[in-house]
């Protein structure tokens, strides 16, 4: 029989080279996973993005800019646009390069598959928004255009990915929609987001931490070059305008109706309390979103708290004649008009 | 346009066009207006009473149910009631089956082999092997699965299973499972197999697999046996005879509620590791309560539940019972192939604070919890040479008498520490083979199957081995 | 009850009345074989509405049937005889909705669209009459084949409600039979308007949903136009350019593969192995 003490040692020992090397993202394992996938091809595809969005910000493209956005050396860029120039995707004149018809048509491919890649998994799956981005940043480099195409079909084509932006179609079309900055948004003007730009990480985080989303109406109360301070959601936010920059607005023809800014979360009605349900924020998204109108809660929807569970959370609700559960989680994201009993 | 010229082409590209001017959201509008007009004319064919009822029986019984005071002293009383009812209930036709399958039928059968001439072999492996590991299969677990399932099925087809998901969701929350765990989990100390069955409930996919995946952790019908008679015979044998019963039922509780910790603890990594990105949707509709009809429940849950999991354990019982048979009788210069793996097992299961013929049984008893003890036994025999007990290689038994069974198990060099890491790996260790293949029915998925396997097995690896060198540790500085 | 003489159903290419409608190629690729049966019946309706158990009470089977939303997971099928001809009638899976979102709501979605049973028969609960509905009018949008079975009208007693089936019949513009499965009450009736609309004695004209949202009725319009250019007798036009503007990729298929115009004409080897796949679910 060995020694107990050295068993349990060496046991340790055996977890601790495991978890070392298996650890989620930063184990070895996984870091060499990840530079097995950082082959020519990727940096390829990532430099005629980077040239690509270029353009459309009617920016130039740079050597220094690509090797900045690339993370490579000045003489790794400068044989990376020999390359691309060999094989006909970018024409390189002195200093300036831009992209070929067949560069932007393959560089619309590959934001094809990342945006398809964002929407899938803000549809399909349950991986939080912080996480999109990075995992399209990945898997736009390894989906064939077949297996794009049927990744289209089986999300029903969709026209936009999760942060507003719009989908090529397999044929490269794509339409850009005009959004006006949410830093320079008017006060008291009623208008709805159609974009939030996902880079750089640290900004989105605090956008995603505010709880904004592609669809929500904003009205701002305030708009100075210190913050810009607005309602929406059901809630007062404020923010940097540097922040607030990232934000993509479209103007709202008409006043939104009231209900749009004041209302209040289903988890305010105490049990025999009832309201009308407004809206479902966009944070209910997916098959999250579809479930509960599939239970027939919709705007106009009489919604009464029926009873609370012993920990108050799930509370049940009385739907169009049924009784459901929900958690608080999710009635957070309902809005409603609280309503007198009879009425 | 010319409508002679309109082709498929044309209306799918008029179709795209369209899409990037109506927008995405048309759809929540165009379900609006569904419900919208559902709603109109349901108003219009539905006349409600005047005046509320005064007394809405439904309401009242759900206020009493899931009430703070209430909701959790009833839940508890029920569930005991139909275990209760289960193990009091199954006792006398489980003895019965027993006697009659097991003492009666099995030597009668054997006798007419040897009466048509059947050569020995063929006799010890049809009735010794096949025969005996499926009756004993059947008279263990048919009698508390026939009352379960039923009793079961009642209270959920008068409504009140998913007040139980209701009141409990808030646990289950905390570990990302769904409150509909709780019901697949008490399904699973009937059976495991049922259990994972019932988690159809469930129907937000990353819960969904979490519930299948530790169902395995609730301490199943074929298993509360094995925990029963190891702790009557080890740990009640510690305090005097009148505490005895006690403790050793303490003890059984204590395991099944550790495998109940276990499944939160085991819910809980799995929905932030694996699982993250599984859809996860909650949902939990409420009934109205509707009066049971008990003779239909009875017909339909033995057919549905109870016949088709026996059905499934018997197919995998019989080909269990030819390998058991064979494995101690084939033998090669006189050593059984069954000796040959207890003696390269040994110094593993003797590490773990077990032994090689737990080991071996647990292996060749993967098709049914309910045949470990007899395998076990059997194979003591088998390596101790003991005589006098047992019905010869490959024969599983029992023994009446405890103190015959503690004695061969001390001979076979059983320990307390054996016994309580027996326990201790009789909860978390592989499902059995019907479980793993309603598990792969279930979510047609190898990887998920795989995981729900090797997860416990690993689990009650590292748990034993933590428990025997601790124990060791402790003992050696007394 | 009058008791009608069938035309036996034949297969002449003549458009007749009476003739079952059921695409039986389509029935085949979706796991239906149609053997000697005469029609087809489909059975749809929201989880937990009882709908197993009308499944039972038709066709005399015992499948378990729980107090729990979703309990029928995979698909049954059995069969019945009524006024000299028999019945295949398949239980869908349960369903809020036919959007095809999950593989339920296409399975159901897709039966009821290419296998074009004789008869949709939508089980509802009488008592969450407004939620029910919902399927009904989607199912509508499909075919006009749709029996109403308002089922659980025992709980509607119970709950001291009334609900007038014959109003309700006017304005959806199909049969609505109440029934109480359970204890067998109102079955012979159902029974007849099946075999109603079956035998097409009774023709439905069911009740369409207009939206008004002035963007979609123009887009809409514009492809109603175009699909009725193509496909003159088509009875969901209107639905197929919703389901197209919601980008459904397969709706778009079978409008390229003429599934949706001729059905009896359309080229169906291609689909034939992805709808085997579902058929077997």
């Amino acid at each position: 029989m060995p020694n107990p003490l050295i068993s349990l040692l060496v046991a340790f020992a055996i977890t601790l080279l495991a978890v070392w090397f298996f650890r989620p993202e930063r184990g070895l394992f996984w870091r060499w996973q990840r530079s097995r996938r950082m082959t020519e091809r990727v940096f390829e595809e990532d430099a005629l993005k980077h040239i690509h969005q270029c353009e459309i910000h009617d920016r130039r493209p740079t050597v220094k800019s690509l090797a900045g956005s690339l993370n490579l050396s000045l003489d790794e860029i400068a044989s990376l646009l020999e390359k691309l120039e060999a094989r006909q995707l970018v024409a390189v004149d002195g200093a300036n390069f831009h992209l070929t018809a067949s560069g932007r048509a393959y560089a619309l491919q590959i934001i094809r598959a990342h945006r398809l890649w964002e929407r899938y998994l803000a549809d399909a799956t349950g991986f939080g928004e912080a996480e999109w981005h990075g995992q399209a940043d990945l898997y736009e480099h390894e989906l064939s255009p077949a297996e794009i195409s049927r990744l289209a079909a089986q999300l029903g084509n969709p026209t936009h990915d999760p942060h507003g932006d719009p989908i090529p179609t397999a044929r490269g079309e794509i339409v850009y929609r005009e959004r006006i900055p949410l830093s320079s948004l008017e006060a008291n003007k009623p208008a709805r987001i159609v974009h939030i730009e996902d880079e750089p990480e640290a900004v989105y985080a605090q956008l995603v931490a505010e709880g904004l989303h592609v669809g929500m109406t904003v009205r701002v109360t305030e708009s100075s070059s210190q913050r810009i301070r607005f309602w929406s959601g059901g809630d007062e936010h404020t923010l940097a305008p540097l922040i607030a920059a990232n934000v993509g607005l479209e103007l709202l023809p008409e006043e939104p109706r009231e209900q749009d800014q004041l209302g209040e979360r289903l988890t305010s009605l105490a049990p025999g309390e009832q309201g009308r349900v407004i809206g479902l924020t966009p944070r209910l998204r997916g098959a999250e979103r579809r479930r509960l109108m599939d239970l027939g809660i919709l705007p106009g929807t009489l919604i009464q708290n029926t009873m609370n569970s012993p920990s108050g959370n799930p509370a049940a609700y009385s739907v169009r004649g049924a009784l459901i559960a929900l958690r608080s989680a999710q009635a957070d994201q309902i809005r409603i008009l609280r309503e007198n009993d009879e009425s | 346009m010319t409508t002679q010229t309109t082709t498929p082409e044309d209306i799918l590209q008029t179709a795209q066009a369209l899409r990037w001017e109506v927008g995405s959201d048309f759809h929540e509008h165009l379900m609006e207006s569904m419900y919208t007009e559902a709603a109109r004319i349901a108003d219009r064919a539905i006349t409600r009473p005047e005046k509320k009822p005064r007394f809405d029986l439904d309401r009242t019984i759900d206020r009493l149910v899931t009430s703070r005071a209430f909701g959790f002293p009833l839940m508890l009383a029920l569930l005991t009631l139909v275990f209760w009812l289960t193990i009091a209930g199954a006792n006398v036709p489980s003895r019965w089956l027993s006697w009659l399958l097991l003492d009666t039928l099995q030597p009668i059968l054997k006798g007419f082999g040897v009466t048509i001439g059947l050569p020995w072999w063929i006799n010890g492996l049809l009735f010794d092997g096949m025969y005996l590991a499926t009756a004993w299969v059947i008279s263990v677990m048919l009698p508390p699965m026939a009352i379960f399932f039923p009793l079961f099925t009642l209270l959920e087809d008068y409504g009140y299973l998913p007040r139980v998901a209701f009141n409990l969701d808030n646990m289950f929350q905390k570990v990302g499972a769904h409150g509909k765990q709780a019901l697949s989990m008490t399904m699973g100390f009937g059976c495991n197999a049922a259990g994972v069955v019932a988690t159809r409930v469930i129907d937000s996919p990353r819960e969904r697999l979490i519930a299948i995946i530790t169902n395995n952790f609730a301490l199943c019908n074929g298993r509360w046996p094995t925990q029963i008679l190891i702790a009557t015979l080890f740990i009640g044998g510690l305090v005097p005879a009148h505490l005895a019963g006690l403790l050793s039922a303490m003890s059984v509780v204590a395991i099944a509620v550790l495998g109940v910790l276990f499944s939160f603890l085991v819910s809980w990594g799995l929905s932030r590791t694996v699982l993250r990105g599984e859809v996860s949707t909650f949902s939990l509709e409420l009934p109205p309560y509707r009066p049971p009809r008990i003779w239909q429940t009875i017909y339909t849950s033995v057919i549905d539940r109870t016949l088709i999991v026996l059905w499934r354990a018997i197919i995998f019982a019989l080909p269990a019972g030819a390998i058991i048979w064979l494995s101690a009788n084939i033998t090669f210069g006189g050593i059984s192939i069954a000796e040959y793996l207890i003696n390269f097992l040994n110094p593993a299961g003797l590490l773990l604070g077990l032994n090689g013929v737990i080991l071996v049984a647990y292996i060749v008893a993967i098709p049914a919890n309910e045949i470990v003890i007899p395998t076990v036994l059997m194979l003591t025999v088998l390596v101790t040479g003991a005589s006098g007990v047992g019905a010869g290689a490959g024969v599983m038994f029992e023994l009446q008498s405890n103190a015959e069974m503690t004695a061969l198990f001390q001979a076979g060099g059983w320990t307390l520490l054996t016994a309580v890491n027996l326990m201790l790996f009789s909860l978390l260790h592989n499902p059995c083979s019907t479980t793993i293949y309603t598990i792969y029915k279930e979510t047609r998925s190898l990887k998920w199957t795989l995981i729900s396997t090797l997860l416990p097995v690993f689990m009650g690896l590292a748990v034993t081995f933590f428990v025997a060198q601790v124990w060791r540790l402790i003992a050696g500085v007394l | 009850m009058t008791e009608q003489t069938l035309p036996k159903p034949t297969s002449t290419a003549a458009p007749c009345e009476t003739c079952p409608v059921h695409n039986a190629a389509h029935l085949l690729k979706l796991g239906v074989d149609m053997g000697d049966a005469d029609f087809v019946v489909a059975l749809a309706g929201n989880p937990n509405t009882g709908k197993s158990t009308v499944f039972n009470a038709l066709t005399g089977l015992r499948q378990h049937t729980g107090n729990w939303p979703g309990k029928t997971v995979t698909r049954a099928e059995g069969g019945f005889e009524y006024g000299n001809s028999r019945y295949k009638i398949v239980d869908l899976p349960g369903t809020y909705s036919l959007l095809a979102t999950s593989l339920d709501e296409e399975i159901a979605r897709d039966f009821i669209l290419f296998g074009q049973p004789d008869v949709s028969v939508v089980v509802v609960d009488a008592t969450r009459l407004e939620r029910n509905l919902n399927l009904v009018l989607q199912v509508m949008e499909i075919t006009n084949r749709v029996v109403v079975c308002l089922n659980l009208m025992d709980e509607v007693r119970r709950h001291k409600l009334t609900v007038d089936d014959r109003r309700l019949a006017r304005d959806l513009g199909v049969p609505v039979v109440p029934t109480a499965a359970r204890y067998g009450d109102g079955m012979d009736l159902l029974l007849q308007a099946i075999h109603d609309v079956a035998s097409g004695a009774t023709m439905g004209k069911p009740y369409r949903v207009r939206y008004e949202s002035p963007a979609l009725k123009h887009a809409v319009e514009q492809l109603v136009t175009q699909i009725e250019a193509l496909y003159p007798n088509l009875p969901n036009a209107r639905w197929v350019a919703l389901r197209l503007l919601d980008g459904d990729e397969k709706i778009a298929e079978a409008l390229q593969k003429g599934e949706l115009g001729d059905l009896s004409h359309g080229d169906l080897a291609q689909r034939a192995a992805q709808m085997q796949v579902i058929g077997n679910q």
